[in-house]
């Protein structure tokens, strides 16, 4: 049993500006694109059923405090504090200016996708001529016009591209939010492979090459949880089934192997 | 699990199935695993009759020929007529790994095949020689009678595949073309089992004599519509959990024990000695 989940169709922009490019803006609304619909549960009290919440206590009294005797502090020291209150911090926040800055165009597939980080839908507001322009013009020469966006007080690098016959603004992270692998000893020692070797995995690589398909891939915990959850709702009891013996995985590698050998028939 | 590997759900992997040596319901799946690829091409399209033992060899065990309740749709099944029980029966068909691994782990400890494939019930595809030694006539007497019957077949141009039945006896195939019914390959076999009973003392060819102490009987009953031979591979119900395993002739020998061919051992046999057994259909003439 496998419940179709629908893609969700905003209806609300969650920002109106405009990308400008040198001289020339094009008003767009950005919409969300990016849902984690994993499950999400609510914590309850065992005995009663009654949902929990969360309170801030203090470390040294157990005391419940307030929200209004909260202020957020910066450790600069071991159990030393530098406080701050909102109004500071909100004063540090860039101003939005309702601008998607774009500096210059660069190979779309040039960008390593390990630095994106999330993408919202541009709709055009009022003029689609321009846009329709624009994503043209990207999808034509496969360029993602590279620059800069504010979003809720925090500024981005981001990139416009076309996508589905959209375009597409996707944020990236700083460099310096993306670990740099050279900092492991172990890549330090890595053997360069033998030829014969290496021929033999470019061809295991080519007999397994194919077009990759997403929707090939299904969130199968929420699967099954929604299936509990019906049952549950149903009344029906759940037989709670013991995650992967030993036994199992046993099991599994003989079936690797022979699926191996199967293949190979 | 990352990945689903098979579509079978695996149920009382623990459950002990042979008590000496300790032998869970895990292992005989795996056994059946790792035997696959030698095994799949043999079952292929024929209607099977199983031995299951859910709760262990010890405890009592039943034949099965209709699918049980609670069958998966992906089991390919096939609908044949039973005279005794005046019904459809849904006999289980077994062509791909996940229907051996589900039949595992239905504890059907042994697999039985017909001689014959679905698509042509009435038309085998086999001569099947059981070489059936009645106490206290020996393993090694099957073997002395299974290597007269081999030269036998060899004179008529034959070539003919062994494997141990897995208990004491020894069996003997000859691929064919189907062209003839049961009734011919039946008979031809009874003529060869008659010969061999006068180049060897110890052979019995009738049926009426097949108990008699100390001999063996080279019985040609199984080749008869809706009748089955265990499987190549098939585990049997024995207390060492032995395999009816094919064999090469040259290893057809007194010293080589049925009982060296069991669950831990056959799975380690690198050779297939009954490989393309299915691509030499034989002719057979019948004067």
């Amino acid at each position: 049993m496998e419940k179709k989940l629908k893609t969700p169709v905003p209806r609300r922009p969650m920002w109106t500006g405009s990308i400008t490019i040198g001289l020339v803006n094009l008003p767009v609304k950005l919409y969300p694109m990016i849902y984690d619909r994993g499950i999400t549960f609510r914590f309850l009290h065992k005995l009663d059923g009654q949902p929990l919440k969360y309170q801030k206590v203090c470390t040294k009294d157990e005391k419940v405090i307030p929200w209004e005797e909260v202020v957020k502090g910066y450790e600069v020291a071991k159990k030393e504090y530098v406080i701050f209150d909102k109004e500071e911090l909100d004063a540090a926040k860039p101003e939005s200016d309702k601008r998607i800055r774009i500096d210059k165009f660069v190979d779309y597939f040039s960008i390593d996708p390990i630095y994106f980080d999330t993408s919202y839908i541009l709709m055009p507001d009022k003029n689609n001529e321009a846009y329709s322009l624009l994503l043209t013009a990207l999808q034509k020469k496969g360029k993602a016009g590279a620059g800069r966006i504010t979003l809720r007080t925090k500024e981005y690098p981001a990139i416009v591209h076309a996508y589905k016959g959209s375009l597409v603004l996707t944020t990236l992270k700083y460099a310096y939010d993306v670990a740099d692998p050279h900092g492991f000893e172990e890549l330090k020692e890595l053997k360069e492979p033998e030829k014969t070797e290496l021929d033999l995995a470019v061809k295991i690589i080519a007999d397994l090459s194919g077009e990759f398909d997403i929707t090939e891939y299904k969130d199968r915990y929420r699967q099954k949880v929604e299936e509990i959850i019906e049952k549950k709702v149903r009344g029906e009891t759940i037989v709670v089934e013991k995650p992967a013996e030993e036994e199992v995985k046993g099991l599994m590698v003989a079936l690797r192997e022979t699926l191996k050998q199967l293949e190979k028939k | 699990m990352s990945e689903r590997l098979t579509k079978v759900e695996f149920t009382n992997l623990d459950k002990i199935l042979f008590p000496q040596p300790k032998i869970t319901k895990a292992q005989v799946i795996e056994y059946y695993i790792k035997i696959a690829p030698k095994m799949l091409s043999l079952l292929a399209n024929r209607p099977l009759v199983l031995t299951r033992f859910p709760n262990g060899v010890d405890n009592e065990g039943f034949y099965e020929k209709d699918a049980p309740e609670g069958t998966p749709s992906w089991v390919r099944t096939t609908k044949i007529y039973s005279e005794t029980a005046h019904r459809n029966l849904n006999y289980i068909l077994c062509n791909d790994l996940d229907t051996l691994i589900w039949l595992a782990n239905l504890a059907a400890i042994e697999i039985h095949i017909p001689l014959s494939r679905v698509d042509a019930r009435e038309k085998p595809d086999f001569l099947f020689f059981d070489i059936d030694p009645e106490p206290p006539a020996s393993y090694e007497d099957a073997v002395a009678v299974a290597l007269s019957l081999k030269e036998k077949l060899d004179q008529l141009g034959l070539t003919s595949y062994v494997k141990t039945s897995g208990k004491k006896g020894l069996h003997v195939l000859i691929p064919i073309v189907r062209e003839h019914d049961f009734r011919i390959t039946r008979a031809f076999v009874h003529k060869i089992g008659q010969h061999l009973t006068k180049e060897l003392k110890i052979v019995v060819s009738e049926f009426a004599e097949s108990r008699m102490p100390g001999k063996v009987f080279v019985d040609y009953l199984q080749n008869s519509h809706g009748r089955t031979m265990v499987c190549p591979y098939s585990l049997r119900v024995t207390p060492e959990a032995t395999v009816s395993t094919p064999l090469e002739w040259t290893d057809v020998k007194k010293e080589i024990k049925p009982a060296e061919f069991n669950l831990f051992s056959v799975v380690k046999l690198e050779k297939d000695p009954w490989k393309g057994i299915l691509e030499n259909r034989q002719k057979l003439e019948v004067k």
